[in-house]
């Protein structure tokens, strides 16, 4: 009965949807008409002229020209069918494109000493081919699917995996919006950005040591406009997973061992040139249990974590002048992040509790002084979530090259210092990123 | 301490809830300041325009400001150009802004570049061919009588929003129209010695301006739209241009002086400062303004 039911049902939607690409159609075919009904009247008034001024003996203008004008007509025809038929396609299909992105690396030292997660030398390295896909799924919501085929830094092993996958409301009340799936949660300020639009070659440090990368979530997050004039916008959601958290922990999950996590940001008009944008997240699993750690110094074998929180300030300063942006800009921004996970530890003789209160820092500025060019540099501070006495500092000037839209080089030299606690040594690296995109690109409001 | 900072918040939203229910005005929000200033004129006492645009920016790069968001959310119009000219800031914008009513097929939604025919619509999308718009040549704002049928369709969503005002909305329109044209048949009047001139312009901005006038639009600065010059094409053009006996080197405020300078030192051209929107240059702040600006400053140049 119910699943005679769920047909009907089924059958109603379909129905409905039918009905509604029916109408669209029309509507774009009635629209279609119209123009074409216009300009085939504006060319048999035109002919007419050419028939009258054929009888007559005052001055006209030449046959040739007049022959132009009804080529150009026709021309103006066709371009306005081959516009509506662009229009019909992008109705019914999702757009779609790819980004690849390539590294060539020279680093001084070997892995792992040189703390990158790229090999030691020479090395090319595909880090990711994507495949976006979006579009509207129905008048409430729309969805988009992100598929990453990537190389292991290290080892060249090639895999294929879904990097986002969701579904996103568009007609909630109270300016509300509710994101499920398989996402970037919306935490800090670049840990929800993908490689490629990154404004230097690697991902900060402080984000890979404390979130894992980007912020990877499956799970459900709700994000609300502040109805006041001035922007402020409160996002918070849930994920089983958030970055390099893991997304199984045993037989059985409870709430607690759940990521939650949140952003309140705003924005302020300095000058019609200058804008500041601020944020602060916070990261939270309250029982993070059975993450096995890495192996830990001071005769400390294991590491498990059984809470993660992580907090978050960011701030981005901007000069974006309004006459030519597109050919001069300068951007500062900056995050910090601390860490105060709890562990549980084991020295071979005795588990005891242990709470590591650590954190990390990155702050680069960007200057871009033609359409093609810009150049910056960034510099990175952190300290080892697990042993906070493990510190690296990272130096990286970088210079972009962006030929269009579409197709970028970026070149940058890094020299990593770690002190002697991380068991890295200093490493000198130099990148050169190229990154292309075909098709149809966007990562919407969030990658602005 | 905590209430402290509490209650103001509260009452804060409160007060701005209040304020935007009881607000009798129409909230329109224009991308660019032609359609804004077109819409003030329409709409006049009963709206409250609002350009995201100040004028000097290019029209494909307007800052996507949080604080639009802001602006957006609370708007019951939004007016737009069209043909994807403002393709690298709104559609992010309109997600961004949560309002429901001023979303693309919403009556919210005013896109004037309905019921214009689009001139040069590519036969292909292809990268190849630089940021080309798949819909044609958007910059048909530079053609006042095109800017007709977008004041019509202002028109037609204002009383459609405001059916109560229609009888002034109908008023301000025909007063605006017929102003447009007498200013027509003056700018008319000024470029027709001038037929046949050809031009280049850093940017496509200029074919529908030069349809309508009776100039020769002859090329672009850029290698493709939004492709900066090469040297190869600067060259090129420069000797097609001395062939052709091009006088006229037109510069948006927005793209950098250096090339189009040399151009029109290398082939003896007059090189023209020229807005592609109301605000572009100082004293053209409404679109009559700008384009008696560009209408004289291009007939003075070519009389030289």
């Amino acid at each position: 009965m119910i699943a005679q039911a769920q047909e009907t049902n089924e059958v109603e939607q379909l129905k409905q949807q039918l009905r509604q690409m029916q109408e669209n159609f029309e509507k774009v075919q009635n629209e279609q008409r119209q123009q074409i009904n216009a300009l085939t009247q504006k060319l048999d008034e035109l002919s007419k002229q050419q028939q009258a001024a054929a009888t007559t003996v005052i001055s006209v203008p030449p046959a040739s020209a007049m022959s132009d004008r009804l080529k150009e007509l026709d021309e103006k025809v066709d371009g306005v069918v081959e516009a509506q038929k662009k229009t019909l396609m992008s109705e019914f299909n999702p757009a779609i494109g790819f980004v690849g992105e390539t590294i060539f690396s020279q680093q001084s030292k070997g892995s792992p000493q040189n703390g990158t997660g790229y090999p030691g030398g020479f090395d090319v390295y595909q880090r990711s081919v994507e495949l976006n896909a979006s579009a509207s799924v129905d008048p409430f919501a729309k969805a988009w699917v992100v598929a990453n085929g990537s190389a292991d830094a290290s080892t060249g092993e090639t895999s294929l995996g879904i990097e986002e996958a969701a579904l996103q409301t568009t007609s909630l009340p109270w300016d509300l919006t509710l994101t499920a799936g398989q996402f970037f949660g919306e935490y800090g300020r670049l840990s929800y950005i993908h490689d490629h639009e990154l404004p230097f070659v690697n991902r900060p440090l402080v984000l890979d040591e404390y979130i894992g990368g980007e912020s990877k979530t499956p799970g459900a997050q709700l994000s609300w406009l502040l109805p006041v004039e001035h922007y402020v916008n409160l996002t918070t959601g849930f994920g089983t997973q958030f970055g390099d958290s893991p997304d199984a922990v045993g037989s059985y999950r409870s709430f607690g061992a759940v990521n939650y996590y949140g952003r309140l940001s705003t924005y302020f008009d300095l000058t019609p040139d200058w804008q500041l944008e601020g944020g602060a997240s916070w990261l939270v699993n309250p029982d993070s249990g059975n993450v096995n750690g890495e192996l830990a110094p001071n005769g400390i074998t294991t590491l498990t974590s059984t809470r993660r929180l992580v907090l978050d300030g960011d701030l981005k300063l901007s000069y974006v002048p309004l006459r030519n942006n597109q050919f001069n800009s300068l951007t500062w921004g900056t995050e910090v992040l601390y860490s105060d996970n709890q562990y549980l530890a084991n020295n071979r003789a005795n588990n005891f509790n242990e709470t590591v209160g650590a954190w990390g820092m990155y702050s680069y500025l960007t200057y871009k002084w033609s359409r093609s060019w810009s150049g910056g540099f960034l510099f990175e501070y952190t300290q080892n979530n697990q042993e906070n006495a493990a510190q690296t500092y990272g130096y990286s000037p970088y210079l972009t090259w962006a030929i269009s839209h579409w197709n970028q080089l970026r070149l940058q030299y890094t020299h990593t210092q770690p002190n002697a606690a991380t068991g890295n040594q200093p490493n000198d690296a130099v990148y050169l990123q190229w990154v292309w995109i075909i098709g149809a690109h966007t990562h919407g409001w969030q990658a602005r | 301490m905590k209430l402290k900072l509490f209650c103001p918040t509260i009452l804060a939203v409160f007060a701005t809830m209040v304020a935007v229910a009881q607000s009798p005005k129409l909230r329109v929000v224009a991308t660019l300041t032609d359609v804004a200033d077109l819409t003030r004129n329409v709409g006049g006492d009963f709206v409250e325009v609002r350009s995201l645009a100040t004028g000097i920016e290019d029209t494909h790069g307007v800052p996507m400001k949080p604080s639009f968001v802001s602006l957006l959310n609370r708007a019951d119009l939004v007016v737009l150009v069209g043909f994807d000219c403002e393709h690298a800031f709104l559609p992010a914008l309109l997600e961004a802004s949560r309002n429901p009513r001023i979303q693309p097929g919403k009556p919210g939604y005013v896109d004037c570049s309905k019921g214009i025919s689009p001139r040069d619509v590519p036969k292909s999308t292809d990268h190849s061919e630089g940021d080309v718009h798949s819909y044609g040549n958007p910059h048909y704002t530079l053609d006042p009588v095109l800017m007709k049928s977008a004041v019509n369709t202002i028109c037609a969503a204002l009383i459609a929003a405001a059916p109560e005002h229609e009888a002034d909305f109908v008023k301000n329109r025909d007063a605006y129209l017929a102003k447009l044209d007498a200013e027509m048949a003056e700018w008319q009047a000024t470029l027709a010695p001038f037929k046949g001139t050809k031009f280049v312009s850093y940017h496509e901005h200029w074919p529908y301006f030069a349809e309508r006038f009776g100039l020769v639009y002859f090329g672009t600065i850029e290698l493709k739209p939004g492709i900066d010059p090469t040297p190869h094409h600067i060259q090129e053009l420069i000797n097609t241009m001395k062939a052709e006996h091009v006088p006229l080197v037109v510069r948006e405020p927005q793209f950098p002086e250096k090339v189009p300078a040399l151009i029109a030192k290398q082939t003896g051209a007059t090189l023209v400062k020229l807005p592609i929107m109301p605000g572009g240059v100082p004293d053209t702040d409404t679109y009559i303004a700008e384009m008696d600006y560009i209408i004289h400053t291009v007939a003075d140049a070519l009389k030289k």
